[in-house]
């Protein structure tokens, strides 16, 4: 029975142990196929660990077991061959039945017998003694099988003291001098970390994204000090005021100060916790190797397990929900994917086969591949077996695609197979990775070509990683472009653009690119062509290059990207929003959707057009709501100087413009247009939070045509007022 | 029999009002049964309308500032803001209830939870809103005639507060969506 106080510590050793006994699964099917030092000597640190941890927790079973794996390994270190096969089956099972065994011991269950492991580890261990150094790799294990198979191991042998063990275990280490040192220093460096509760690091980060918020309302505070002080400069009472508005300054750089400081502290929270709930790809794509191996030992395949962008860091959670669609989608690609090595060799393909897992992150998206050159999907076998189950009615399965067919494979309780193995056949497979991947808020497509092999792309967020974006203007709006797509950026010049009838190009490099507007796209203004100097960003997405007119490059910034609010996850334009260093948040623009245009272009053509000027958001969105619903395309800007940079390049049926905004209020606007030739016959509608008679004047000697109360602008006044001063200036025209 | 208050022979009339008072305040029902039968609500205006929220739907009411426009949404999206490390979508509610105009630009934002397995959403406001308590039987007699998402109370004196169901506001939006 366990100390209680050791006890408390054993879900924390589950875990480290877990992490140990990957890493020496790992090393053992790599050591399997070729001997590497580093790799030998990291296993043996390994397999120490896990006999001292044991033994400290006062698991003396479980300290012997890994006592004796480490005996049947180390006589092979210094023979810089391979591992026998036999040696590593031998490992790799007990290794499994050591962590099942801690697991009971934990959980308090019915603990596995580990005599068949000590005994299979004596035998293997003899046989691999009683074989060459030379002849090492090329055993076949034929002896520790036998004796696997029943030969119980030689008595003299069973009754081997734990004197005569360590004293041959010390005949093999003074070679393992270096890791054994290391590994006593390992305690200490495990009494400095913690193990951490994930809701609990997840409320940390929620928290830092709390204290961000807290340097932003420090900014407001010292603008708002800032315009206090103004308003006493403007008072002209400097004498009077002389040391409230020293004792303000004071206060304003103290909260600058802090601010700044704050910032830095959250920067930097952000960027240790970051690196707490992250982790590579490849811990949990790397024990695949085990599954691969073990699978193609049972089926008597060949195959070969490619890892590509295994370095790529993500959400802890995540990578464990996706631990299970791996393993599945991987022991498919041997099991149902590739041939027997003879087949293949008959086909004129390599024996061993191929599977490649690929995982690639663009911006806040992650795209994982799993492909295999094997079979491809049978289309006849799921024809067969959808019939043979009733899934779809055989009429309809006549006239299927051959990519509608490939979907039935994700359909509850499909299986080709038509009897039940330990790897297939029970139906439960592929419908459940779909739905852990649309649980993860991703999606799984499968292509696949007969006799060439298949292809699995799992496309789901990556919330935690963060990825380089370049962040532009456009009008007022700053927008994210993920790098990965921005081939270059340029500025415009004349000469380099042609304008063809319906489009605008660029001459990039010896070949023509559309030039497409920022603005435009996201129906913040007309197309317009880019002037001499404006920035230009060639941008490359699913084999389209366009070029990007913005109205500046701010820069680059290595970002986190969140998901949008479901209110607004449907936009196709954005992948998420990004917070910014000041705490602003930006949207993130889709590369694919920028360069895929042409449905957006005509979406705009044909409409009336109307330009919303208010400095107020939600004045802006009521209008909008009323004219959409009237059947015109609206444009908005929020403050006079912006509308008129707007009316310069863009002509509209209609403006309606709020009186009461900063810097040019909506009688100067009007007096702006009117002195412009093109503008001298857009009907203007000025809108009041007032209703009084000396605005309507104003507003009719400024210029405008209409005048509407904010209280007016209830459904259908405003249309019915923009209908009714367009037909007023018609009939005049 | 009725019975008369007394009253010290020094008392003005003055007085014996303030203790009349103070007499009817003791003689109401105890506070405790009152909120038993009230629900609290935030009323505020929206155009010339007055509109509710039960009080317990109120996270918060933040100035209507740093929320990010998201170009292309549905119109009754004014943007994205960040409260409290969540990212959230700042609606207009008078844009949601079908346009009923205003009369004063928004300068508040309500966080608001409309029991969306703890999603908030904000809401834009033009004042700051006011607890209200709300008869239940108005409230409960109100919800019984309403089939969508405004229960309108008519309290004594005719004075209607429309109250607001957030769940059902947001599910019409989402079914309006669907239908598009």
């Amino acid at each position: 029975m366990l100390d209680p106080m050791m006890e408390q510590l054993l879900p924390g050793f589950v875990d480290e142990c877990k992490e140990i006994a990957e890493r020496i699964t790992e090393h053992l099917i790599e050591l399997e196929k070729a001997h590497e030092q580093s790799r030998f000597d990291d296993l043996a640190r390994g397999l120490h660990t896990l006999k001292g941890s044991a033994a400290t927790l006062g698991l003396s079973e479980l300290s012997e077991l890994a006592h004796r794996m480490e005996d049947a390994v180390l006589p092979t270190r210094g023979r810089s061959v391979a591992l026998p096969g036999a040696l590593t089956d031998a490992l790799l099972k007990t290794l499994d039945t050591w962590m099942a065994h801690l697991r009971a011991t934990t959980a308090k269950s019915a603990l596995p017998d580990l005599r068949p492991s000590h005994k299979l580890l004596e035998a293997v261990r003899h046989a691999v003694q009683a074989v060459e150094p030379g002849k090492a790799a090329a055993n076949n294990g034929k002896a520790a099988a036998e004796k696997e198979k029943g030969k119980a191991a030689p008595e003299k042998e069973k009754k081997t003291s734990k004197r005569e063990r360590e004293a041959r275990a010390a005949q093999a280490r003074p070679a393992l001098a270096e890791p054994v040192a290391e590994e006593e220093a390992a305690p200490g460096e495990e009494a400095g970390s913690w193990r951490v509760r994930t809701r609990e690091v997840v409320s940390l980060l929620h928290e830092v994204e709390r204290l961000r918020e807290v340097r932003l309302r420090l900014e407001e505070r010292r603008r708002e000090v800032e315009r206090a002080l103004s308003q006493l400069a403007r008072l002209g009472i400097l004498a009077q005021t002389a040391e409230v508005r020293a004792l303000l300054m004071g206060v304003q750089r103290a909260l600058s100060a802090d601010g700044e400081e704050a910032g830095d502290i959250v920067a930097s929270m952000e960027d240790e916790l970051k690196a707490i709930c992250t982790l590579p790809v490849r811990t949990v794509l790397e024990p695949l190797r085990r599954s691969v191996r073990d699978l193609c030992k049972q089926s008597g395949k060949l195959a070969r397990l490619s890892i590509v962008g295994g370095e790529v860091s993500l959400d802890r959670r995540v990578l464990e929900s996706l631990r299970g669609p791996l393993v599945h989608l991987v022991r498919n690609a041997v099991d149902h994917g590739l041939e027997l090595p003879d087949v293949r060799e008959g086909r004129g393909k390599h024996r061993e086969g191929i599977i490649v897992v690929r995982v690639e992150q663009q911006g806040n998206m992650l795209f994982l591949e799993v492909s295999d050159d094997g079979n491809g999907l049978d289309l006849s076998l799921i024809k067969q077996a959808a019939r043979d189950l009733s899934i779809v009615p055989g009429a309809e399965l006549d006239a299927m695609t051959p990519a509608q067919l490939h979907q039935l494979i994700f359909r509850n309780g499909f299986s080709t197979r038509r009897t039940v193995t330990e790897v297939s056949g029970r139906g439960v497979g592929m419908d459940v990775v779909r739905i852990q991947i649309q649980a993860l808020q991703g999606h799984i497509e499968v292509q696949s070509t007969p006799g060439q092999g298949t292809r699995f792309t799992l496309t789901l967020p990556a919330e935690l990683g963060s990825s380089p974006v370049l962040v532009v203007r456009c009008g007022e709006h700053e927008l994210g472009i993920p790098m990965p797509a921005v081939e270059t950026s340029l500025l415009a010049r004349s000469t380099e653009l042609r304008m063809a009838r319906t489009r605008v190009q660029l001459s990039h490099r010896e070949q023509l690119i559309t030039v497409q507007d920022l603005g435009a796209l996201l129906a913040l203004r007309q197309p317009e062509v880019p002037h001499d100097g404006q920035p230009l960003l060639v941008l490359q997405s699913q084999g389209r290059r366009i070029a990007l007119a913005v109205d500046e490059v701010v820069g680059d910034r290595e970002l986190v990207i969140r998901p949008l609010p479901p209110e607004v996850r449907d936009l196709a334009a954005y992948q998420g929003a990004a917070t910014l260093a000041r705490g602003e948040l930006v949207l993130i623009v889709r590369p694919d959707w920028l360069s895929g245009f042409e449905k957006r272009d005509a979406a705009l053509t044909g409409t009336r057009r109307a330009l919303v000027v208010d400095d107020s958001l939600t004045a802006r969105a009521l209008h909008r709501t009323a004219l959409e619903a009237g059947g015109y395309s609206v444009h908005t800007a929020s403050s006079g100087r912006q509308a008129l940079e707007q009316l310069r390049h863009s002509s509209y049926d209609v403006l309606v413009s709020d009186i009461g905004m900063d810097e040019m209020d909506g009688f100067e606007l009007t007096l702006e247009a009117r002195r412009r030739h093109e503008l001298e016959a857009m009907p203007i509608i000025l809108v009041s939070a007032r209703d009084s008679d000396a605005d309507r004047q104003r507003g009719a000697s400024s210029g405008a045509d209409g005048f509407l109360s904010k209280k007016d602008c209830a459904s259908g006044r405003l249309i019915a007022e923009v209908q009714a001063v367009i037909a007023r200036r018609q009939g005049v025209a | 029999m009725k019975l008369e208050p007394r009253f010290p022979d020094h008392t003005t009339q003055e007085d014996r009002e303030l203790l009349e008072r103070r007499a009817a305040r003791v003689r109401e029902k105890p506070r405790a049964t009152e909120e038993e039968s009230v629900l609290w609500a935030a009323e505020f205006p929206v155009g010339e309308d007055s509109y509710a929220l039960p009080l317990d739907t109120l996270r918060a009411a933040v100035p209507l500032k740093m929320v990010t426009p998201v170009p292309l949404s549905p119109p009754h999206v004014i943007g994205i803001l960040r409260f409290q490390g969540q990212i959230l979508t700042a609606m207009s509610l008078s844009s949601l209830l079908g346009g009923r105009g205003w009369r004063e630009d928004p300068a508040v934002l309500l966080v608001v939870d409309p029991g969306l397995g703890g999603r908030l959403l904000a809401l834009d406001c033009e004042r700051i809103p006011k607890p209200v308590p709300l008869p239940h039987a108005l409230v409960e007699e109100a919800r019984a005639r309403s089939t969508g998402a405004v229960a309108e109370v008519t309290l004594p004196g005719l004075h209607q507060v429309n109250l607001l169901d957030l769940r059902r506001l947001m599910d019409r939006r989402e079914s309006e969506k669907r239908d598009a």
